[in-house]
């Protein structure tokens, strides 16, 4: 599949800090990839590089393959850290400007406003926009050119549970459009709900990358609850567990490799049990992203 | 070019406080030189001892050719207006982080400058215009008469006042290039001349030929001081090569200078 982005050895220092550390990345066409990892990590900072504000300390960054320049930024939407916005201007000048700026047409703006539902606070002033508002209107503004690829940082940050799902609905929608899109977060689940593939960065390293699905994968773990006295015998005869344990009123079968909920299902009905309660615990990417942080810090002690 | 100009422009024409200063200048402009010969009239008029020592038809501030060098050294002394103006444009951009943004959207950080440029060339125009506008009318209704090509002397002051008002616009620039806090950039512009005038006095026991080559100096000497004239005085009454020569090269300094710190800067 087409490379969108790469980088190749990509560095910033502020001073002493090592802020980005030597970062290899590639994001291919139609991928939803998430750039994920605790405040601090440097994703901003790479961001900031990849859209030439933040002049690399080291290291190099192609778009579509071709060296960085001006021109390609314009075929990019990208709201860094904070909607940007010039106050005193309303949300309909300030896309009429950035629409110079990217020279997209001007019959782009009521599609990205409606999209974004800001249609008829338009003419009011930036200034007077609430927080949702904003960030509603930094996706807009990152749509305006129909971009073939999105840049967000953080996009629900500082947002009410509503403004987060309302911007993670829209994000959804544009990724169904088959748009590239490049979302940093600290928030696991977010890049979990949203993401396709993903890269962890640790301190401005990258401690891991890949497919979001993979997540999850590897050993199972089914909840298992029924009506029988034995359960835990029963449960032990099974040639596919693992392990065993009691939690609460349930009971947590570690399933073998190549075993499944269904087999574990098959196995009770034909003991003649029926479970209340057959759930395959997904794992998440939480104790995954905690895993590989455990590992990091375990393997390769980080350099700064 | 024009458009980067109509970017710039697009982030000013809905900012009130734009309209605001550049109003209040080009009023200034109008009905200070347009009030002058009344003003005059009116003092005569009231104190009539002025009246009688200085018998004001007889100078001829608003006859041609004088009012050409008249007028552009006193608007000269505006400038500072758009000046102000210039400055708060530039760090606005860095106090709402719009050029991050701008930079971000597609602009190079050369185009962003240039836009910039492109305003202060345009200001600077419509300063030199309205100034030979107003030195048009007010010269043919007080001048006694009409006597060209004689009273076209000193028209080249316009291309002078043009470079003048220029060379201080991108000296405001580069300020807030550097400086990027409104504030303390109208601070140290407001001062700058009396900075320059410290270090010129120091400097000017030693090497008294250094002095036409500072910076706002240099703007100064472009049009020189006319009413000394009317004292009896020998003024420069027309354009010297060499102080053009030397406000152009600081006029490239001033933007070279921003340009340097916009290009190796993290924005
Ligand atoms: N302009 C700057 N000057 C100095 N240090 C900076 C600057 N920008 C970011 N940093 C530092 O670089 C590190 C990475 O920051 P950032 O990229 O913003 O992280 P993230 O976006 O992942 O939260 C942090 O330690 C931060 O303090
Ligand atoms: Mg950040």
């Amino acid at each position: 599949m087409e490379t969108v982005l790469s980088t190749q050895q990509l560095t910033k220092n502020f001073g002493r800090l090592c802020a980005v550390n030597h970062l290899d990345l590639e994001v291919k066409r139609g991928e939803v990839f998430g750039m994920l990892g605790p405040n601090g990590s440097g994703k901003t900072t790479t961001l900031g590089m990849l859209m030439g504000v933040v002049n690399p300390t080291a290291g190099n960054f192609s778009w579509f393959g071709q060296p960085p320049s001006h021109h390609i930024r314009k075929k990019i939407g990208a709201v860094l850290e904070h909607p940007i916005f010039y106050p005193y201007l309303s949300g309909q000048k300030n896309l009429e400007l950035m629409a110079l700026i990217k020279e997209a047409p001007v019959t782009n703006i009521p599609k990205v406003l409606e999209l974004v539902e800001l249609s008829d606070r338009k003419g009011d002033k930036y200034k007077t926009y609430s927080l949702g508002m904003k960030q509603r209107l930094a996706i807009a503004s990152a749509l305006l050119n129909d971009p073939i690829v999105l840049i967000l940082d953080e996009p629900t940050n500082g947002l009410d549970p509503m403004g987060i799902a309302e911007i993670r609905e829209i994000i959804k929608r544009i990724a169904t459009d088959g748009k590239t899109i490049i979302l940093a977060s600290h928030m696991l689940d977010e890049v979990q709900k949203v993401c396709s593939h993903f890269a962890i960065l640790r301190k401005g390293n990258l401690v891991h990358s890949g497919p979001v699905d993979d997540v999850g994968k590897g050993e199972e773990q089914v909840e298992v609850v029924a009506f029988h006295d034995d359960l835990a015998l029963l449960l032990e005869g099974f040639m596919g567990a693992s392990s065993i344990k009691k939690e609460n009123h349930q009971y947590v079968v570690k399933m073998k490799e190549g075993f499944h909920s269904q087999d574990l299902n098959r196995y009770l009905f034909e003991k003649g049990i029926v479970a209340t309660h057959l759930v395959t615990q997904k794992k998440s990417l939480e104790k995954q992203f905690l895993e590989i942080l455990a590992e990091a810090d375990h393997a390769a002690p980080i350099k700064n | 070019m024009l458009h980067l100009l109509k970017i710039d422009l697009k982030k000013l024409i809905d900012y009130r406080t734009f309209w605001v200063i550049c109003g209040l200048y080009f009023f200034t402009l109008v009905a200070g030189a347009a009030s002058g010969m009344e003003f005059l009239k009116w003092l005569g008029r009231t104190f009539e001892q002025f009246g009688q020592s200085i018998n004001i038809n007889r100078i001829p501030l608003y006859h041609f050719p004088d009012i050409w060098q008249n007028l552009a050294w006193s608007a000269g002394l505006l400038k500072l207006g758009l000046a102000i103006m210039v400055v708060i444009s530039i760090t606005n951009e860095f106090t709402y982080r719009t050029i991050r943004q701008n930079i971000i959207d597609g602009l190079s950080r050369e185009q962003f400058l240039i836009s910039k440029m492109l305003t202060n060339l345009m200001l600077s125009a419509i300063s030199m215009i309205l100034i030979f506008l107003i030195a048009m009318v007010t010269g043919l209704i007080y001048s006694p008469t009409l006597d060209f090509p004689y009273g076209l002397t000193g028209i080249g002051f316009y291309p002078a006042y043009f470079l003048e008002v220029f060379a201080f616009l991108s000296f405001s620039l580069m300020l807030g290039v550097l400086i990027q806090r409104s504030g303390l950039t109208i601070i140290l512009l407001l001062n700058s001349y009396l900075i320059e005038l410290i270090i010129r006095e120091n400097i000017d026991n030693y090497f008294p030929q250094t002095v036409p080559f500072f910076p706002l100096e240099s703007i100064m000497n472009l049009v020189p001081l006319p009413f000394a004239r009317y004292a009896f005085q020998e003024v420069r009454d027309y354009v010297s090569l060499g102080s053009i020569a030397i406000a152009l090269v600081w006029t490239f300094l001033f933007n070279y200078f921003a340009y340097l710190k916009l290009k190796k800067s993290d924005i």
